[in-house]
Formats: C-alpha cells, sequence, structure tokens
C-alpha cells in the first residue's frame, strides 16, 4: 500500500506502476460528464483561477456527488476521456475512475507525466473516508457540479502508467 | 386486515433494506470468492466490496452511489384481503424509502422531449424516482409478499433482450446468453456480475422473468444450468473491476416461462453488477 498526500509531485508520479494499490489524503476534486468539458474550457480561456480552482498536482475523481455518496462512473465515456489530455497538460497527476480507456489516452497520459486508477463503487466505504465537501463552481450542474473533497485513506488501484495498462485491449462500446 | 399505512411503512423498509445491506447469499458467495481468487488485485477489490458491505450495514448508508431505479414484485395469494387503493399505498412506499435511504436524485425534469433531452436538470427530491411499472403474479394461499429490487444503470447499458434460434438444445440457448453476458462484462466496469435470464416467449415476458430470476435467485442455491453460465462467464478472465482474475461472475439466475411451438425463444439477459441483486422482501397477511 502506498500512500499519498495532495498536491502530487511528479516525481511521486514516476515511482507509481499499474497494479500499485494506493490511498490518497488531502484534498480531491469530483466531476463527471456534464462538468469536465466545462472545466476544459476554463483552462483554454485561462479563467482557472478566477474560479478558484486549482488542479496542480491535483486528483480528479469521475464521480457524481449526491445524498447517496460517491462512486465511479465509466471514464471511457466521450466527455470524460476526452478531459484527460487538457486536465493533465494543467497539472492534474492522478484520474480516478472505472474502464478501459483508448490507446491515445495511454499516450497522453504518459506524456503529461499523469496515471490513471480505479477503484470499485464502494460508496459506504468512500462515505467513511470523506472529511468535508463543498461546491468548487459550476453548482448549476446540481450533483454533476465540481466539487472539492477533502479525504483520508481513499483506495484505489493504479491501472494505467508510463504507457502501460492493466486492461486489454479496449472492446468496442466502451 | 391489511392496512395502507402497514403496506407503506413495510415498502419503505424493503426499499432501505435492499438500498443498504447485503444479503446472507451475498456475503457468503464473497467471501468464498476471496478464499478461492488467486490475483491479488482482485482479491483486493473483493474484499474493499465486503468491507463496503459491512459500512453500510452499519451505517445505514447506500452500499452505491447509484441507487438504482426501484422495482416492486408482488406475489398476491387468492385468499389475501387488500385495503382500498392498496398500490397507491405501494407508490407512497416507495417514495418514503428512497427520502429514507437516501436514494440518489437522478430523476429527471420537463416534458416528455425536455427528459429525453434531459434539457430542464434533475429533481432535487430523491423521491421523485418513480418505479417501473408494478408487477402482479398471482400464487396460492392468503399472504401478500412483496419484493423491492433496485436495478443500477450500469447493468442496464449492457443488457439485452433479443431471439435466439434453439435449434433444440438448452445448452445453444444458454450458451448465447452466456456468450452475451462475457463480451459485456468486459465493459461492465462493476464486476464480478450476478447475471439475471429469463426466458419466455415475447419481449415483455422474458424481462419478466428475468426479473422474477433476481427476486427468487440466491447465490447460495445454484442449478447446474446456472452454474454452467457462471463458469463460461468467468472463464473470459476479465475479474473484479476488470483487473483480471477468477472471479468474473459470482452466480447466475434464470428462469424459464412457458414457451410456444417456435425454433426461436425470447432471451432477456441483464449482466448485473457487484451489488446485485439489491432486493428485499416482506410477506404480509
Amino acid at each position: 500500500m502506498i500512500c499519498i498526500q495532495t498536491p502530487i509531485g511528479e516525481h511521486e508520479v514516476e515511482k507509481l506502476q499499474i497494479g500499485d494499490q494506493i490511498e490518497i489524503s488531502g484534498v480531491i476534486y469530483c466531476g463527471r460528464d456534464a462538468v469536465l468539458p466545462k472545466l476544459v474550457r476554463l483552462i483554454e480561456s485561462g479563467d482557472l483561477n478566477r474560479v478558484g480552482v486549482n488542479v496542480e498536482g491535483g486528483v480528479i475523481f469521475h464521480t457524481a456527488v449526491s445524498p447517496a455518496g460517491i462512486g465511479p462512473t465509466s471514464s471511457n465515456k466521450v466527455e470524460i476521456e476526452g478531459s484527460i489530455p487538457a486536465l493533465s497538460k494543467a497539472g492534474v497527476r492522478i484520474h480516478i475512475g472505472k474502464g478501459a480507456l483508448g490507446s491515445e489516452t495511454v499516450e497522453e497520459l504518459r506524456k503529461y507525466h499523469s496515471v490513471f486508477a480505479v477503484t470499485p463503487p464502494v460508496s459506504a466505504l468512500f462515505s467513511d473516508k470523506i472529511v468535508s465537501r463543498r461546491v468548487a463552481a459550476f453548482r448549476e450542474e446540481g450533483m454533476e457540479a465540481l466539487y472539492q473533497l477533502e479525504v483520508r485513506g481513499f483506495p484505489a488501484i493504479i491501472a494505467i502508467a508510463h504507457g502501460k495498462t492493466i486492461f486489454g485491449p479496449r472492446q468496442r462500446g466502451g | 386486515m391489511l392496512t395502507r399505512a402497514r403496506i407503506e411503512v413495510e415498502v419503505k423498509n424493503c426499499l432501505v433494506r435492499a438500498g443498504t445491506t447485503f444479503r446472507p447469499d451475498q456475503l457468503r458467495a464473497y467471501r468464498n470468492a476471496i478464499r478461492r481468487e488467486k490475483n491479488e488485485n482482485a482479491r483486493w477489490v473483493l474484499e474493499k466490496i465486503l468491507e463496503n458491505a459491512e459500512i453500510a450495514r452499519k451505517n445505514a448508508f447506500p452500499l452505491c452511489d447509484d441507487t438504482g431505479i426501484p422495482h416492486v414484485f408482488l406475489d398476491i395469494g387468492g385468499g389475501v384481503s387488500l385495503p382500498r387503493d392498496w398500490l397507491s399505498a405501494i407508490s407512497n412506499g416507495v417514495v418514503q424509502g428512497l427520502r429514507a435511504m437516501p436514494g440518489r436524485p437522478m430523476a429527471v425534469r420537463g416534458n416528455p422531449v425536455e427528459r429525453v433531452e434531459q434539457s430542464r436538470g434533475l429533481f432535487v427530491d430523491p423521491g421523485k424516482v418513480s418505479p417501473a411499472p408494478v408487477i402482479v403474479k398471482s400464487v396460492p394461499g392468503d399472504k401478500l409478499k412483496i419484493t423491492v429490487l433496485l436495478l443500477g444503470g450500469g447493468p442496464e447499458i449492457r443488457a439485452k433482450t433479443y431471439r435466439v434460434f434453439h435449434k433444440r438444445s438448452i445448452d445453444v440457448v444458454l450458451g448465447e446468453a452466456a456468450e452475451w453476458a462475457s463480451s459485456e462484462v468486459r465493459n461492465l466496469g462493476c464486476t464480478p456480475c450476478v447475471p439475471a435470464i429469463g426466458i419466455g416467449r415475447t419481449h415483455v415476458e422474458a424481462s419478466v422473468l428475468m426479473v422474477e430470476a433476481m427476486k427468487d435467485g440466491s447465490l447460495s442455491r445454484q442449478n447446474s444450468w446456472e452454474k454452467k453460465v457462471t463458469e463460461l462467464i468467468n472463464e473470459t478472465n476479465v475479474g473484479p473491476l476488470g483487473l483480471g482474475g477468477d472471479t468474473t461472475a459470482l452466480g447466475t439466475f434464470i428462469k424459464i416461462g412457458p414457451l410456444r411451438a417456435s425454433g426461436i425463444r425470447v432471451v432477456s439477459m441483464r449482466p448485473g453488477c457487484c451489488f446485485e441483486p439489491r432486493k428485499s422482501s416482506v410477506v404480509l397477511g
């Protein structure tokens, strides 16, 4: 088990290998289909700091946040997987979700020194790991807004790192 | 005589139990799988799922944040006396259960087109997630058995109802259903799965039989055909969360209804996620 504290340095990411079990503590962001493309547009327009979001050395968990808790959604949906290159370039070090990603994304993650981790949909267990939560941006998206969570010991497994993937070839329809 | 108030509270409790607790057969199946599983990361996932079940039970918190669409299955004894407007009491119980659990507030607002396009956002009230049409079956006796099932979104993306040319062989029919499941579990993410299979005459009937298979099935009571489908899926080595290993399916539930003279059978296969079937029953009357 490797314990990771946010913000995460590039040198820490270099040490992570596929199959590593990790536990993350510190601040993470949560977003999915609705909000991640909006976040990418803020990065591209240079307005990210204006809304008080700092993704440098950060973690993004692909999930909604609701009274029913949090849990990974499929990261290979167009809006989510499509956001990974720009967010990695902007400094996100760990993307967390579920499901295999395409070979282009594997390469983009390598290029920008980021990794992809997966975690089971264990919402009750996650609820025990959340210290605090608040809406960080795009409140109008409801449970799909960008949330900032403080977590302690959030579990995941490294699935894609340094051009290697734990998954076999992706099937059609993923 | 059963009252509306009693029905409401029992349905509410069933829904909360279905969404927040593992049954003994699920706990046993996971413990056995952890003992057998040789892949270390696969075992880690299975252990986290068991740990999750323990916390969900202790804190009365949803097992999964996708709390699912409620489905109500009624086995009604011919001799049971029911109060006026008992069906609306069941609907009220579902609403109360969703608010109490709480369910995920994921009901889509607006007129039919706005709902399809999801252009007017979501209701904040989890009670707005209305149940699917109630399934009713007549049974002997003087009791009413209510089962609440919660069907998550992931398996809905991967489910399939279609005709199979049976060639007068159950092996052919179940082999094809196992093939559907095997090709879909790679993309499901939330493995290990528990597929449910209904075999009937029409698409509606096959789908109802698939839900009935979930209602009646137990992971501790598997017939030879159910074991065979499970083994075929496990040969994929997709494993928990797609990380590889021997535990891609924990078990299978099959229900075969009346059939017609034809070269085809209509088969409904829903792969079911790692928490499913999320169900709870109560017998009243």
